[in-house]
């Protein structure tokens, strides 16, 4: 199969390029921390107050495998529909998440990058931080959906 | 851009979604399921049972108890929020301790405390861990009965207890 060329294509392909590393970067980096964490990140996952407690642990320990898993599909190019919406669905999750807990003033840590329940407490720089990710997301399924759909023979 | 690719994008985006997940849950639980450090896949979580002291005595004490002995006036209540959440409104006959500057209390709050005195200490919100990281510090400093009211200051109010606010 041929790739259709036209002037649109460069900046196309390093908008596309440049997002997918991003956001395997963010991913990849938020992972480490709490899958060596496992403990420490159910407890940041409980201070959100949302899942039910039995669904807390199961969290902790699926999730961060999830972002790991997500951020090196983005990395090698590969599998790139599922992860690149699977990567705007947890972003629009995560700013969800954040600003729930913002409107209703709870003082916690974000567990987002690390698993510590001390640091990175949320705020509005942390969801203005999120929502810039979660449109590199929704710009990085775009691009491969336009990628892949106009492919021709 | 051929409805046929649409649709053939879409099945394929389905199908890696799941795939990741799948990868994802086989790789948590099985990497769970051998290291030394590994945690319960299901645990009941809930702020009342955190809060237990290094030898296992529960912290946390329940709303009617904390309400009974406040009608016996058994209890001094400590409130570790900020001043200024303290002003806004407090469990009546409370003594602000903020947590946060715990320090500059010592000699006004901590020192006029009896250390065989009941003391509860709340703050405000299920997740809030200003009156559990007081209440430790207290029993550090050697105060026997300590006790916590989770989500305490929500709780009162709820329960139509006895406040003070600056209308009041």
């Amino acid at each position: 199969m041929l790739q259709k060329k036209s002037s649109i294509d460069v900046p196309l392909t390093i908008g596309y390029h440049f997002t997918r590393l991003v956001m395997a970067g963010v991913f990849i980096y938020a992972s480490i921390d709490k899958i060596i964490h496992p403990d420490l990140f159910a407890e940041a996952v409980f201070n959100y107050q949302v899942l039910p407690g039995y669904l807390v642990n199961l969290t902790a320990l699926i999730l961060p495998w999830l972002e790991l898993i997500l951020g090196a599909c983005l990395l090698i190019n590969r599998w790139m529909a599922g992860a690149s919406a699977l990567a705007a669905m947890l972003m629009a999750l995560f700013v969800g998440m954040i600003i729930f807990n913002l409107a209703r003033g709870l003082d916690i840590s974000c567990g987002c990058f690390s698993a510590a329940p001390d640091d990175d407490p949320i705020t509005l720089l942390t969801l203005a931080r999120d929502i810039c990710f979660l449109i590199f997301s929704l710009g990085l399924a775009g691009l491969v959906f336009i990628k892949n759909t106009r492919r021709v023979r | 851009m051929a409805p046929t690719l649409v649709r053939h994008h879409i099945g394929n985006t389905v199908r890696q979604i799941i795939f990741i997940i799948l990868i994802s849950v086989v790789l948590g639980a099985a990497v769970n399921f051998i290291r030394p450090d590994s945690i319960p896949f299901v645990e009941t979580w809930s702020m009342a049972d955190n809060l237990v002291t290094e030898d296992g005595e529960a912290l946390a004490i329940p709303l009617e108890d904390a309400a009974a002995l406040f009608a016996d006036n058994a209890a001094i209540f400590l409130d570790a929020r900020t001043p200024a959440e303290y002003e806004k409104g407090h469990i009546q006959g409370a003594v602000n301790l903020p947590w946060h500057e715990v320090d500059n209390y010592f000699e006004t709050v901590i020192m006029t405390l009896d250390p065989e005195a009941m003391i509860i200490t709340y703050c405000d919100g299920e997740a809030c861990s200003l009156s559990h990281d007081l209440a430790l510090f207290l029993k550090d400093l050697g105060f026997t009965r300590i006790k916590v009211l989770v989500n305490g200051w929500t709780l009162w109010k709820g329960h139509d207890l006895p406040v003070t606010t600056p209308s009041s």
